[in-house]
């Protein structure tokens, strides 16, 4: 195990100050395949090896921190890729990144995940918007095992910017041939192997709409600071007892094809928290 | 799928021609990537807890990691791409048909009972609550070993045949005969 990161999120900070003096108005982590806000303008970019004094080493995650704007927005932060606990890294260390946010006083915190779906009326490419969180991965459950984590509900996450992703995702949709936003619970598993169809009926009894094996520690790192997070899972598949599972590759394409819609939503999102 | 060149694991310390282990370690997970040429891993473990109306060994149909762990956990570039899919890994005794050790003797393996089992923390017991809520969940019973071997094994390319034996029970002659070497 990874226990330590080579840089500690002040530091980060330290260096993000020196490339940009304004203070974005959000940071977007984006998962698995996933890739918007390509055409930043003013682009600057920092690898996360430069930052964090480490590179992920998940194919579909390059690794890199971009702050710019959009034509018509205000300055974001975008970092394309994350570090994960069934990698062998440390709390600390997968949670690096989104203290570097909170630190830096990043006032929202847009984080993406590539999801399998649970819940059945999800199809392949759906947005979820995240109300709740179920956090099996927690490096405290290797002690105790996951019956303490299945006993609890799930984490209400509906705040704010949440909201604000729904409602733009319904002006966007609105009068178009497009699918509205899902919302649902998103249970976080420490992987790295998919679910047997025996976890996932177990997932699905307890109300959880997707899974993956992120996003969980990202949103943890947020509580009680003045950023405000808020989540969106690509759905790649959905479970479905007659249909055999795909791998990694499924979840890179499915990710990929369903960037454009997760790029103009949050687009939108960003021009609205321009203006607030 | 030769049950014949099967990669053995005994959990239970009782069965002749099986690699002996007390808990599920490093070593398993060596045994089972080692370039021994075999498509199944053949485990035995132990059942606890089992639910009403399951007695006696079973087969494991599927499972549930409770364990809060992964043997698979590390670096991605160690041990090859991670992210294995699980499903339909545990054979059955239909797909042991066809084996000239199971049909010869009428497949003993047919008359195990199969079950789901949750996969808990070496060591760890179940209290009636804790049980009440795996069975809830779908477990029929937990073990502490054949869950994180299974994924092991998922990962090396292996089907599992994987036994489950209530403390204090043996499996029947017949079924040794069928799985040993």
């Amino acid at each position: 195990m990874i226990t330590t990161a080579p840089k500690t999120a002040a530091d980060a900070v330290g260096q993000l100050k020196q490339i940009s003096s304004v203070v974005p108005v959000a940071a977007i982590v984006l998962g698995s395949g996933v890739s918007v806000l390509d055409d930043l303008h003013d682009a600057r970019v920092i690898s996360y090896q430069e930052l964090f004094g480490l590179a992920p080493g998940v194919a579909g995650h390059s690794g890199t921190l971009t702050i710019g704007h959009t034509e018509d927005g205000p300055m974001v932060a975008v970092l394309r890729g994350r570090f994960h606990l069934y990698e062998g890294y440390d709390w600390p260390t997968v949670t690096l990144a989104a203290r570097a946010i909170v630190e830096w006083g990043v006032p929202n915190l847009l984080l993406t995940n590539a999801a399998g779906g649970l819940n059945l009326e999800y199809s392949v490419g759906d947005l979820m918007v995240l109300t709740g969180y179920r956090d099996h991965l927690n490096p405290q459950l290797k002690t105790t095992g996951l019956l303490p984590a299945i006993k609890i509900p799930p984490t209400d996450c509906r705040n704010s910017l949440s909201e604000k992703l729904l409602e733009v995702g319904e002006k966007l949709t609105l009068g178009s041939k497009e699918k509205s936003l899902q919302q649902g619970v998103y249970a976080g598993l420490l992987g790295p192997c998919y679910e047997t169809m025996a976890e996932i009926e177990m997932l699905r009894r307890l109300k959880a709409d997707a899974v993956g094996m992120s996003t969980v520690p990202e949103m943890l790192s947020c509580d009680g600071s003045a950023t405000t997070a808020a989540a969106v899972s690509v759905i790649t598949n959905v479970w479905r007892p007659e249909e055999a599972m795909g791998g990694h590759e499924e979840v890179l394409t499915a990710s990929k094809n369903a960037s454009k819609r997760l790029d103009r939503l949050f687009r939108a999102v960003l021009t609205e928290l321009g203006k607030a | 799928m030769k049950l014949r060149y099967a990669k053995r694991i005994d959990f239970t310390s009782s069965y002749p021609d099986f690699e002996h282990f007390e808990q599920f370690n490093q070593k398993v997970i060596e045994l089972i990537r080692d370039k021994e040429k075999a498509e199944v891993v053949i485990v035995i473990d132990r059942a606890y807890g089992l639910a009403p109306k399951h007695d006696g060994a079973h087969l494991l149909s599927d499972h549930l990691n409770l364990s809060g762990d992964n043997p698979l956990v590390g670096p991605n570039d160690a041990i090859g791409q991670r992210f294995p899919v699980v499903n339909n890994i545990y054979l059955s005794a239909a797909d042991t048909i066809n084996q000239e050790e199971t049909w010869t003797m009428g497949n003993p393996l047919s008359k195990l009972r199969s079950g789901i089992a949750a996969g808990v923390k070496p060591g760890l017991r179940l209290n009636d609550e804790e049980l009440a809520l795996a069975y809830s969940m779908g477990a029929h019973f937990y073990n502490w070993n054949t869950v994180p071997t299974m994924i092991a094994a998922a990962h090396a390319g292996l089907k599992v045949l994987a036994i489950a034996v209530p403390e204090g029970e043996q499996l029947s002659d017949a079924v040794v005969m069928t799985i040993r070497r």
